[in-house]
């Protein structure tokens, strides 16, 4: 199986050369049975690759430690589930994994456009496969290889990062490369769109459900993330402006800027050339963030990776992709001009354009303060970073901003808005934004910048509540429908607005989530057993935490524990008993000397309770057990509102699927087709499946 | 037995990438007919368009002086996109256009050899006679 596996991975290399070459040869000559060819090989290298995966996942289950990949992440005594996720638990399987979901990605764009969109197909495959190409060739000549042997078999594999075994962890990576890797296909069609010079909104059209599906993935991959930072880290954050964090954020905020930017191209005709510019700058920077995660360039959290040649490879790649990009918009610019202009800053498109900037700012500041260490050491010799404070200050004011036109875009109408419907439509939000502020204020919400969260919060909530009342009830008079049969048919008519409006309540819920900072409490305390200690909640509640002792465990082979502190705290709260939480330490067999904390966490609607085990006397506990030396430090925190973001979570994955779900229309057009032989084709020309 | 599973993993993939180039199996290519893509795109942004007016008008977005221009206007783009994809082969009826849009009705079969739209369940085509295939779902999904 690993000898087959290889052996896939070499042979998928001239595969993937020639579909690239046949469908840029096939497109331009117009010869359909060079297209064919190039289609077969989507299909063909995505059986390969399949091959290559089964290949490492065989190697990783019956523990083949020769390998080196598999040597260096797995080990006999780790969990089933973590082997068959060892396939992207480091560098060289993420990249193999990867490149699996782009040819899965590129199977599903070619097998949906069998009988539409002919002409596009040929340069997708093309471009498609080019990009397969270039992940062959980095599996194979960068020093990657996952099939790398090590010329010796150990007798048991290095292990497992302790820090990766988290559940969370193990969707987390997949999430993201879906969304990264989906993102090829839009790419693929504009690269297409501008080769055969097809430039108006068809390939916007085509492509926007792939633009949402990719941002979906993105969107979930950075949540859960956040979530397995704020579970395992074990610091009580959820977002530290890492470098790779900010990698994953920066194609989700140019992604975003594409969601709203190709709205104005399909309804106005305008800004074609800064949509083909996203759409090629999202790609770069998805393989950016993949460069980042997996080239080690930059130290961060994430530095799981080990070798920095395929850095320079990288680099080039992604030069290219500028370079070709650049050269195909500036020959096709004649084409790609506007058919209208922006009639007046009081409209919709105004705010869109408007929300394209806030995001192109937030992009390159954060892109700017991530890349500041390499760039300081590059030119001045000296590695300067800047941390959170500088990205918080920056990003800050791009938030409230992005905050204020979600509730600002829906209530302005396309192309004009009066000031007299804008001063109806504005005032009881606007009310309700203040009250908010004032009902806030004497409560003791007096900082600045989360009070205007707050009140802009609830501005952007009245006004979505609003638009789906108002709408309802204007359909309802339209169409002479009762109430919910109206707020059904309003929704489902026009998803993607509807479904915006519901992510952009996510939003909200975050961006509340991310405002309660300020309140955060944190207590340090040293107990002994049987000692209390009273946290009060800036919500009011009171908790009190009584250490009830610490438990110990010693090498235990099965777990890959080398020793295990585990204290244990009862919790009240005003009084009455809510549970025990229990947080550790914890030293591992395997890679020997690594450790980790395990923290206890009390979540409630409202706030969350975060317990971690800061200090122990490890001597006395675990080598000596003495009874006496059971004393340990705590840090007690206090989280209110935090629970928005994963909630947050959900109507997200809720708003997105109301997007992306397929109309009816499009369910019925999916009528299989084959090639033809030797006929002229009979296809009569379908438009663009549309809503 | 590696080997020999490797020399038959690559004749597969060989033979079924080569196929076509031997065989000479095609795949289409058809081109959609730009004007009449172009004129079916105006039409569909005029429409959706039209329909985010009256959407606007009716939750007061906009004004009843404004409403009525930007109406007008729109209006005076639909119709011209319909005129230019009435004179590309006469496909659509303007009525019948209307109609489909404002009810949202199910197109019905379409003729693989002149694109007329024939009612649902027709057997022939109504335009030219050519027999149709029973074909339950349209390809038409404007």
């Amino acid at each position: 199986m690993s000898v087959l596996g290889e052996l896939a991975l070499w042979v998928s290399l001239p595969v993937a050369a020639w579909g690239m070459v046949l469908g840029f040869v096939g497109g331009r000559q117009e010869r359909g049975d060079l297209v064919l060819s190039a289609e077969r090989t989507v299909y063909a290298v995505f059986a390969l690759i399949g091959l290559a995966c089964a290949g490492v996942m065989y190697n990783f289950i019956y523990d083949q430690f020769q390998y080196w990949y598999v040597a260096n992440y797995s080990s006999r005594n780790l969990e089933f589930f973590y082997k068959v996720s060892g396939l992207w638990a480091g560098q060289r399987g993420s990249l193999l994994f990867w490149l699996y979901l782009l040819c899965f990605f590129s199977v599903l764009a070619v097998w949906s456009n069998q009988r539409k969109n002919r002409e596009f197909i040929p340069y997708v495959v093309g471009t498609l496969m080019g990009l397969q190409l270039f992940f062959i060739v980095v599996l194979l000549f960068a020093q990657v290889n996952p099939f790398e042997q090590l010329g010796f078999t150990p007798v048991d594999g290095a292990g497992l990062n302790p820090q990766l075994q988290n559940y969370w962890m193990t969707f987390h990576p997949p999430t993201l490369y879906l969304g990264f890797t989906a993102f090829a296909v839009p790419f693929a069609f504009a690269v297409a769109a501008l080769l055969s010079g097809r430039l108006d909104a068809r390939w916007i059209h085509l492509t926007r459900k792939w633009i949402l599906l990719s941002w979906f993935f993105l969107s979930v991959g950075i949540v859960l993330g956040m979530r397995w930072a704020y579970e395992e880290l074990g610091w009580g954050g959820y977002w530290f402006w890492d470098p790779v964090e900010n990698a994953s954020l920066l194609p989700w905020l140019t992604a975003t800027a594409f969601l709203h930017s190709i709205q104005i191209q399909e309804n106005r005709g305008m800004l074609k050339v800064w949509n083909m510019a996203l759409v090629l700058g999202t790609f770069v920077l998805t393989i950016f963030a993949t460069f980042l995660t997996r080239s080690g360039l930059i130290e961060s959290v994430h530095t799981f990776a080990e070798n920095t040649t395929i850095a320079f490879i990288f680099l080039t790649f992604m030069g290219s992709i500028i370079a070709v990009g650049t050269v195909l918009v500036l020959y096709r610019l004649p084409q790609l001009k506007s058919e209208n202009q922006i009639e007046s800053f009081l409209s919709r498109e105004a705010a869109f354009l408007f929300n394209n900037l806030i995001l192109i700012g937030a992009t390159f500041a954060v892109m700017w303060g991530t890349l500041l260490p390499l760039l300081s050491e590059g030119f001045m010799g000296e590695q300067i970073t800047v941390g959170p404070p500088f990205f918080n200050r920056v990003n800050i004011p791009f938030g409230l901003g992005l905050l204020a036109l979600m509730g600002i875009g829906p209530v302005i109408a396309w192309r004009k808005a009066s000031r007299r419907n804008l001063r109806k439509n504005f005032l009881i939000p606007v009310i309700v934004g203040l009250a908010t502020a004032a009902v806030l204020y004497p409560l003791g919400i007096q900082h600045g910048l989360a009070l205007t969260t707050f009140a802009l919060s609830a501005f952007v909530m009245t006004v979505i509540v609003t638009e789906f009342w108002k709408g309802t009830k204007a359909r309802a008079r339209i169409e002479g429908e009762g109430y919910f049969i109206a707020f059904y048919h309003l929704v489902s008519r026009n998803r993607r607005r509807w479904g915006g409006y519901i992510v952009h309540v996510a939003i909200v819920l975050i961006f509340t989530a991310f405002a309660a900072e300020p309140w955060y409490v944190e207590i340090q305390q040293t107990m002994e057993p049987g000692e209390s200690t009273e946290v009060v909640s800036p919500l009011g509640a009171r908790y009190t935490l009584t250490y009830e002792g610490m438990s110990t465990n010693v090498r235990d082979p099965d777990q890959n524990l080398a020793w295990q502190a585990i204290a244990l705290l009862s919790v009240e709260r005003n009084g009455s008993p809510v549970g025990t939480l229990r947080t550790e330490k914890r030293g591992y067999l395997r890679p020997e000397g690594q450790q980790s904390t395990e923290v206890g966490i009390h979540s409630r609607a409202s706030e969350d309770l975060y317990v971690i085990l800061a200090d122990v006397d490890l001597q006395g506990v675990v080598v000596d057990n003495d009874p006496d030396a059971q004393a340990a430090t705590f840090t007690f925190l206090v989280k209110p509102l935090v629970g928005g973001i994963w909630a947050g979570l959900f109507v997200l994955i809720f708003g997105s699927l109301i997007g992306l779900w397929p109309s009816a229309e499009r369910v019925r057009s999916t009528a299989p087709a084959r090639a033809v032989r030797m006929t002229p084709s009979r296809h009569s020309p379908a438009p663009a499946a549309g809503d | 037995m590696a080997m020999a599973g490797a020399l038959i993993l690559v004749g597969v993939v060989v033979a079924y990438i080569l196929a076509p180039l031997i065989q000479d199996r095609r795949a289409s290519l058809e081109r959609e007919d730009d004007e009449l893509t172009d004129a079916q795109a105006a039409r569909r942004v005029a429409l959706l368009a039209l329909r985010d007016v009256e959407y606007d008008y009716h939750t007061g977005k906009l004004d009843e002086k404004d409403y009525r221009e930007v109406k007008r206007q729109l209006s005076a783009e639909a119709l011209a996109a319909m005129k230019a994809l009435e004179e590309d082969g006469g496909r659509d009826a303007l009525e019948s256009e209307i109609a489909e849009m404002r009810q949202g009705l199910r197109a019905g079969d379409v003729c693989d050899v002149c694109g007329f739209r024939n009612p649902d369940g027709s057997r022939f085509c109504g335009a030219c006679g050519t027999a149709l295939e029973p074909r339950p779902t349209p390809a038409e999904s404007a």
